[in-house]
């Protein structure tokens, strides 16, 4: 099967450190990837050269074989606009926003008239357990509804792959396990490919295999059981 | 332990800590600089009363008079010049007037600086030869002005120039006076003055107190997550606000200083301007040190006070800054104090009391600000629910969410919009005078008017000066003859029933001087020189607005840059994770200046109709092509300055969001 996604000999400094260090990473699609690793060993940065957000210092990365490192920035941004999807910890929902159009923001952004983008955008409300709360605000929403919406608005736009940097580090064990499996489910079924970087095991379990980095470099690769 | 952990937290800042703080100490030394500057106006046209008392002498009453003084005007290539006669009277021995080293003796002629220039500049003939014992210069402390033209002539008690019967009108002088000392005090106009600048330093201030909140906004944009974060580690509300205080007192307190500095390098500019006919000592401009010193103080400690009014959410709870829930709606009733204001003004008229006048415009403008939050916030409504794309939306959104910081954007236009749209109506434009120079006048005493026309022939002839000498009961009108005629006033000249004429200047000098001292206490006048006091107040009032609508757009453009970048301060952490998951740049930068654009457009126009609306039953004349002018200028400039300074915080947008992800992990 082709790789969905493939990172290649990736290398990046910041200064004298050494974030990554030639790492290679492939994604399949549909497939879910956990990135583990300590703090300041490389894993966000990993995740944010196969995002397309940083231009790692060498090695390449491939989107469905095209490449994408070496886009310029306006290109970049319309990619991860049209074909990533991204979940973060916190922050990322625009607080003035009801929740119907923080989800059909990225639609809208893509030319979908307003109407119709709040529309597609409440479909994904009923399959993530929000029903009803189309019109709250993220300030009247718990930590985990607030997370949920912002998986509906990772995958309004079908995208071909989900990044997801600690995507329940803010939420207590149990909600950050029921995010989880919805977020997995949610991005397969759509049979999108999800990356996701954790310190947590528990998050790790859910994804099909787990890459460990350390000091910048892919240490070991384990399929899940 | 506070004044050291907020001083090694404000150095730790980073790059773009240290950004908003370099704002705020910019808005601190703007405000300081401009506060400085509307204190002093007071304190100038004060000093300028105080000098000019000696010459509007007080009737001794009661007390021993001990000299006579009387003033009249006179004029030069079309200036004023204040002529002041003064003699001891008999036996006594009065203080000399400030500027003089001794009291005048009969004959003695003092002139001040610029009067000495001009007649030493000037032909004899022209000038010189109307003081012919010219003894010496006057102080600085007798003059009004740098420029101002000033003679002080000593007489005799009994010399005619004291004796003969004089007009009363205040326009032409005042007639002599038995006075017990020479401090006088302050002419009528002085003290009218004295209130205009009052007016002025009030318009000035209301930007101003908005810069204020716009500033302290920013200091607490930076600072609020820290605070909480603080908090959640357990420092107790009242550290929090020591820190919040020291380190907002640090910077302000730099702020200050530099604002005071700024101020003192603009002293040299501002003094030029010409009000009352000169421009400024540069010593009326310095306010008393302990002004300066309580501005340098006052202002710190005020920024700290907002700065705690603006973190007590932060105070109050840990999670107070985080959690964002739908606000309230404001009230309508706001609307109906504006309208309540606005229905009382058709009411008023030129000949309502000026405490009225004063609470019904001071009304009109404090609820045009609470109103403000509440139009801006229907205007939000009407964007979103209209918004096809995302960056009306946004924009809509944003207003609805939070309309009283949106409003604080544009207040300060569209204040300065109410005070534009009141004065653009109320400045009358120029004069209706004649600008007739071409003919002479001079009160003869009863009875005496062909005596005096006779010697007018006489001295005119030995001056070489061409003229018609005719009289009009005891009025002696010199027509001079190589004047030309002035066309379109016709009205007006039906009404003097003679031709309106414009002399050559160095002719008219030459004819007043031929004619100097030929009525003693009396002055040849043109019809000019009687609309003179009229002319040069009207000019004042034009430069005044332009003075005040240039402080408050200065302040507030300044506002709108400040509150714009303390908004994407605000907002960093939301713009880098929407520019990271792929929304344009110029999306986000439309949305900011839809945001502010929309309400500005709305407000800022509604501002100027409110503040036109108020100003109706003042007009004294139509409209005039000047004031519109003025307004549109404002418009123009206030729309452009607040675009711009808006503009200005794009490269700190760009700069929260082209690196979202600076860390190594």
């Amino acid at each position: 099967m082709n790789d969905v996604l493939a990172g290649r000999g990736l290398t990046k400094r910041f200064g004298q450190t050494v974030a990554l260090a030639g790492v290679d990473m492939t994604v399949r699609p549909g497939e879910a990837v956990a990135i583990m690793g300590p703090s300041g060993s490389g894993k966000s940065t990993l995740l944010h050269c196969l995002a397309g957000i940083m231009k790692p210092d060498s090695g390449e990365v491939r989107l469905e074989g095209t490449r994408i490192d070496d886009m310029g920035e306006r290109r970049r941004s319309a990619l991860r606009r049209t074909r990533f999807g991204f979940v973060f910890q916190f922050g990322q929902l625009l607080p003035e926003l009801p929740a119907d159009e923080n989800v059909a923001l990225p639609l809208m952004l893509g030319g979908v008239a307003r109407a119709e983008a709040v529309r597609r955008g409440r479909k994904w409300f009923a399959p993530l357990g929000l029903g009803g709360m189309e019109a709250r605000r993220p300030g009247e929403l718990s930590g985990g509804q607030a997370q949920r919406v912002a998986i509906a608005r990772a995958l309004v736009t079908r995208p071909a792959v989900v990044f997801a940097d600690e995507p329940t580090g803010a939420l207590d064990q149990t909600t950050g396990h029921d995010t989880m499996r919805l977020l997995v489910e949610a991005t397969k079924h759509n049979g999108a490919s999800l990356i996701v970087v954790t310190h947590d095991p528990g998050v790790a379990g859910w994804c099909d295999r787990t890459v460990e980095v350390r000091d910048g470099v892919l240490l070991a690769a384990g399929a899940r059981a | 332990m506070n004044v050291g952990l907020a001083w090694r937290l404000l150095k730790g800042g980073g790059r773009r800590g240290m950004l908003g703080t370099w704002l705020t100490l910019g808005a601190v030394a703007v405000s300081t600089a401009l506060l400085l500057f509307a204190v002093a106006v007071d304190f100038a046209f004060a000093a300028r009363a105080d000098r000019g008392a000696w010459r509007n002498p007080v009737p001794a009453g009661g007390r021993t008079a001990v000299a006579v003084e009387a003033s009249r005007y006179d004029y030069v290539r079309g200036k004023e010049i204040t002529v002041v006669d003064l003699a001891a009277l008999p036996g006594k021995s009065p203080e000399p007037p400030p500027g003089l080293s001794r009291f005048p003796a009969p004959g003695e002629v003092w002139l001040s600086p610029a009067l000495a220039e001009l007649a030493d500049r000037l032909p004899a003939a022209e000038l010189a030869a109307r003081y012919p014992e010219r003894t010496g210069v006057l102080g600085d402390e007798a003059l009004v002005h740098p420029d101002e033209l000033v003679a002080v002539a000593g007489r005799a008690p009994d010399a005619p120039e004291l004796t003969a019967a004089r007009d009363s009108d205040w326009i032409v002088g005042s007639p002599p006076v038995k006075v017990a000392s020479l401090a006088g005090e302050p002419t009528e106009d002085a003290e009218g003055y004295q209130v205009l600048a009052l007016i002025a330093s009030v318009l000035m201030v209301v930007p101003l107190l908005v810069f204020g909140g716009a500033a302290a906004r920013l200091t607490v944009a930076r600072r609020d997550q820290r605070l909480a974060a603080l908090r959640l580690v357990g420092a107790t509300p009242g550290q929090v606000v020591g820190m919040t205080v020291a380190e907002a007192v640090i910077v302000a307190f730099a702020g200050a200083l530099t604002g005071a500095a700024a101020y003192a390098l603009a002293v040299p500019l501002l003094s030029r301007v010409e009000i009352d006919g000169g421009p400024w000592f540069a010593a009326d401009l310095w306010p008393h040190p302990l002004v300066m010193a309580g501005a340098v103080v006052a202002v710190p400690l005020l920024t700290g006070l907002s700065a705690v009014a603006g973190l007590r959410r932060v105070v109050v709870s840990p999670l107070g800054v985080a959690k964002r829930e739908t606000p309230p709606g404001m009230r309508f009733v706001r609307v109906l104090v504006l309208f309540a204001a606005l229905a009382a003004v058709p009411m008023m008229s030129s000949d309502t009391s000026a405490t009225v006048i004063a609470v019904v415009i001071g009304l009109a403008f404090l609820s045009l600000n609470l109103v403000g939050p509440w139009v801006v916030g229907l205007i939000g409504r009407i964007t979103a629910a209209s918004a096809r794309r995302p960056a009306r939306l946004l924009a809509g959104r944003r207003l609805v969410d939070d309309p009283r910081a949106a409003w604080r954007t544009v207040s300060g236009v569209a204040l300065t919009g109410f005070v534009a749209g009141f004065l653009g109506l109320l400045s009358p434009g120029s004069l209706v005078g004649t600008q007739d120079t071409g003919h002479l006048r001079v009160s003869a005493p009863a009875g005496q008017a062909a005596a005096v026309a006779e010697r007018t022939r006489d001295r005119l002839k030995e001056a070489g000066v061409a003229a018609a000498v005719t009289t009009r009961k005891d009025v002696v009108v010199i027509a001079l003859k190589e004047a030309t005629r002035i066309t379109g006033q016709d009205a007006r000249r039906k009404e003097l029933d003679e031709p309106l004429t414009q002399a050559d200047p160095a002719a008219l000098d030459r004819a007043r001087t031929a004619l100097a001292g030929l009525v003693p206490g009396r002055t040849p006048t043109t019809e000019a020189d009687d609309e003179y006091f009229g002319a040069q107040i009207l000019g004042d009032i034009a430069v005044g607005t332009v003075v005040v609508l240039s402080v408050s757009f200065l302040v507030a453009i300044a506002s709108a840059g400040i509150t714009a970048a303390s908004s994407v301060l605000d907002r960093r952490q939301t713009y880098a994770l929407l520019r990271l998951a792929g929304t344009p740049l110029e999306v986000l930068d439309r949305a900011r200046r839809a945001e502010t654009l929309i309400p500005l457009a709305v407000m800022g126009g509604g501002a100027i109709l409110v503040g036109a609306f108020c100003g109706i039953p003042f007009m004294m004349t139509d409209p005039n092509l000047s004031g519109l002018v003025t307004l549109l200028v404002c418009v123009g400039v206030g729309f452009t300055g607040v675009v711009g300074a808006g503009a200005l915080s794009r490269p700190l947008l760009r700069s929260v969001t082209a690196d979202p992800a600076p860390r190594p992990d």
